[in-house]
């Protein structure tokens, strides 16, 4: 690792910059997985008392408007050049947290249909603009040499976390522990915006080097806007995104497979997910960094083949009683897998000049569309009243289709290259 | 799961599918307490504890190949015993016939069993001889194929060998990825019945790998002898990592952790390297 190199130079400043990626992506990782995912559903139908429908028709419009925030933010900050000047980016992140904490502590206090929708349209704005600013870090911290690893440590402790804390879901109890760990993150940031510093100066300077401000897949030639490069990966992010929550919507629904989930009660249960989450995003980073992506896609997929498959097994053939904690345990190892991914590909496609717009277009499209539509879908199957196990073979069908197609994919690209090749030749 | 319940698990399947049984009523207890009062079709009894209460009757035939089985009420059809423990208590009845080929058993005076068939193999506990018969045996194999491989393509051993060296980090990884996923392919593959085949395949070639990872393992372990004889070399070496595999395997926890993690080294460094036909090179990143 890069970073070893680093300290072992003592150059701090470079460390600096590490210590300021994972801790804001795992922070705004741990907000968007805890907050936003759980915490809008308790509060549409516990605190204002929605019914499920209603919230998840909800759910799937903020996944929406953070879809357009965010590519819309991300064109602007690629045409300004806002990308790759740090300075703008800390002002834009002060901006996000500012407003972010402001919806936190008014949580509580939403109680009526309307404050809860404008509530969500609000946090979609930032949650959009968050995107393009936060990912876009990776070029001016991250080397792309530990690109991979950087992104398991934050998958890895967003999940870990949020696996263990908050146990029981309480929106007012959270709402204050999240509004006072945001509260020294806004200050500094604050200090940041208004005052120039020399090491931030440095951290700025650091995407002009090839090592950082190049993305790996971007030799010798930039990732174009509109290629099959960028928007191969965004299909087969879409599906991985579409797999999970189209399966996972229904299994957690499931009072059977809430005790071997996020939701169980068992804390031993939750501290076997967490490590799981751990040792998953490891992998995938030890793999992202050491093979070519499409060897972690193919794991992606064929890992959730495999979870979907257990589950309909399950589904049809389990007694009844509380599965066996496999289930979870590959369902986990395959979300670590693909977030970790996540975190790193989108940087790894882009130029500093391409990043806002490759990173908003991948992380909103792959992430946020799909769960748009992911939702959608899960809403028509209830109320057409579709059994979990005939949903969960829908999905298995999807996610076999992909295990099969990509590898299908790549050796016909491969032919059309050597047929090329021949042509030229 | 134990991993060791899973060559009973593919024997007892075997045996469901010769009897010809519906593997869709089949049902496998891995863990916790039950209670199985209805039940129609096979039960197998794995890492858990499971009762047959009193008054309560299911159809069976029941494997107990691990955990704790103890019947109160009637089981009609067969129970096998392979492993874990049994107890058939007073007033319990069994229709069927009782195996017991292997684990602890208990019956009381007053059960009602139809028919029972002990199959006597080697005592309970065997002497040191014949404990570590096989593990020299494998040794042995192991040593002398390490041998002749290092002497007709030492390149493969070389690529291997090089490979868990000089990527430790990766070829654990990998390693332990296919290991893990390929054994639930393989287990779950098993319960289908028709894929019993491909899975007991899955599994050898699984072994063959594990086997072939801890050659390689050897054959680097022999270079460090410096010696003139590769072939000796070779063979020396593996016997050293057999050796080291059973010290660590005494240890509790980080004994097993150590040698868990050497197979997983060797199994990862053979995948990576397409079983030695290729030199392993990470993806080249910019430094």
């Amino acid at each position: 690792m890069k970073l070893f190199a680093f300290v072992r130079e003592r150059q701090w400043i470079p460390v600096t910059g590490y210590l300021i990626y994972v801790a804001a992506l795992t922070a705004g990782y741990y907000y968007n997985l805890t907050f936003v995912q759980l915490g809008l559903t308790d509060l549409g139908t516990r605190e204002i008392g929605m019914s499920p429908e209603d919230v998840s028709i909800v759910m799937a419009v903020l996944a929406l408007l953070t879809l357009v925030a965010a590519v819309g933010s991300g064109l602007v900050m690629d045409r300004r050049g806002w990308s790759t000047d740090l300075y703008v980016k800390f002002r834009l992140l002060f901006l996000i947290i500012l407003v972010q904490l402001l919806l936190t502590i008014a949580a509580p206090f939403v109680s009526t249909v309307e404050g809860f929708v404008l509530w969500v349209v609000v946090c979609s704005a930032t949650l959009g603009l968050g995107i393009p600013v936060t990912f876009s870090f990776m070029l001016d911290f991250i080397p792309i040499r530990d690109r991979g690893y950087v992104a398991a440590t934050v998958a890895g402790l967003s999940f870990f976390v949020a696996a263990l804390y908050p146990v029981e879901w309480r929106i007012d109890e959270f709402s204050l522990v999240m509004s006072a760990m945001m509260v020294p993150a806004v200050l500094v940031l604050a200090v940041l915006s208004v005052k120039r510093f020399a090491f931030v100066d440095v951290l700025a300077s650091q995407h002009e080097r090839s090592t950082f401000g190049t993305g790996r897949f971007c030799r010798p030639t930039p990732v174009r806007t509109l290629s099959v490069a960028l928007w191969g990966p965004i299909l087969l992010m879409f599906g991985v995104f579409f797999i999970d929550s189209l399966g996972f919507l229904r299994i957690i629904e499931e009072p059977l497979y809430i005790y071997t989930s996020w939701q169980s009660p068992d804390l031993s249960v939750r501290f076997f997910i967490a490590v799981f989450h751990i040792v998953g995003a490891v992998a995938a980073g030890v793999l992202y960094t050491n093979f070519d992506r499409n060897w972690v896609f193919l794991w992606v997929f064929g890992l959730f083949a495999f979870t979907h498959l257990l589950y309909v097994f399950d589904v049809r053939f389990g007694v009844g009683e509380t599965p066996a904690l496999i289930l979870p345990m590959f369902y986990v190892l395959a979300v670590s897998f693909y977030t970790t991914l996540n975190f790193a590909l989108w940087p790894d496609l882009s130029t500093a000049e391409t990043i806002g717009t490759h990173t908003a277009l991948g992380v909103g499209i792959a992430g946020w569309l799909a769960t748009f539509m992911s939702t959608a879908l899960a809403l028509y199957s209830e109320g057409i009243e579709l059994p979990l196990g005939s949903h969960l073979t829908y999905v298995n069908t999807l996610s076999l289709l992909f295990v099969v197609a990509l590898p299908v994919l790549l050796y016909v690209h491969r032919m059309f290259e050597l047929a090329r090749g021949e042509a030229a030749s | 799961m134990n991993l060791e319940l899973i060559p009973l698990l593919i024997i007892v399947l075997l045996m469901i599918s010769a009897g010809g049984v519906d593997v869709e009523t089949t049902e496998f207890v891995i863990e916790g307490n039950h209670e199985i009062t209805e039940h129609r079709g096979a039960l197998i009894v794995g890492d858990a504890a499971v009762t047959i209460p009193d008054d309560e009757t299911i159809s069976g035939p029941v494997y107990v190949i691990g955990g704790e089985l103890q019947v109160q009420g009637t089981v009609e059809g067969d129970v096998t015993q392979l492993s874990g423990s049994l107890a058939v208590e007073d007033g319990a009845a069994i229709d069927g016939e009782l195996q017991h080929i292997g684990g602890s058993e208990e019956v009381a005076d007053e059960a009602a069993i139809a028919e029972r068939t002990p199959v006597e193999f080697t005592p309970a506990e065997p002497g040191p001889v014949a404990a570590y018969t096989p593990v020299v045996l494998t040794t042995l194999i192991l040593s002398l194929v390490g041998a002749w491989l290092s002497r007709k393509r030492p390149m493969l051993l070389e690529n291997i060998g090089t490979t868990a060296r000089d990527h430790p980090v990766i070829s654990l990884t990998v390693g332990a990825l296919l290991s893990v996923t390929f054994l639930a392919v393989f287990v779950f593959m098993a319960f289908t019945l028709i894929l019993l085949p491909v899975s007991i395949l899955g599994l050898l070639i699984g072994l063959v790998a594990i086997a072939y990872g801890i050659i390689g393992l050897g054959y680097l372990a022999g270079k460090l002898l410096d010696m003139p004889r590769v072939g000796l070399a070779t063979g020396l070496g593996v016997i050293g990592i057999m050796v080291l595999l059973q010290v660590a395997g005494a240890v509790p926890i980080l004994g097993d952790l150590i040698a868990g993690g050497l197979l997983l080294i060797g199994l990862g460094a053979v995948v990576v390297t397409y079983f030695g036909l290729q030199k392993f090179e990470p993806v080249s990143l910019p430094e």
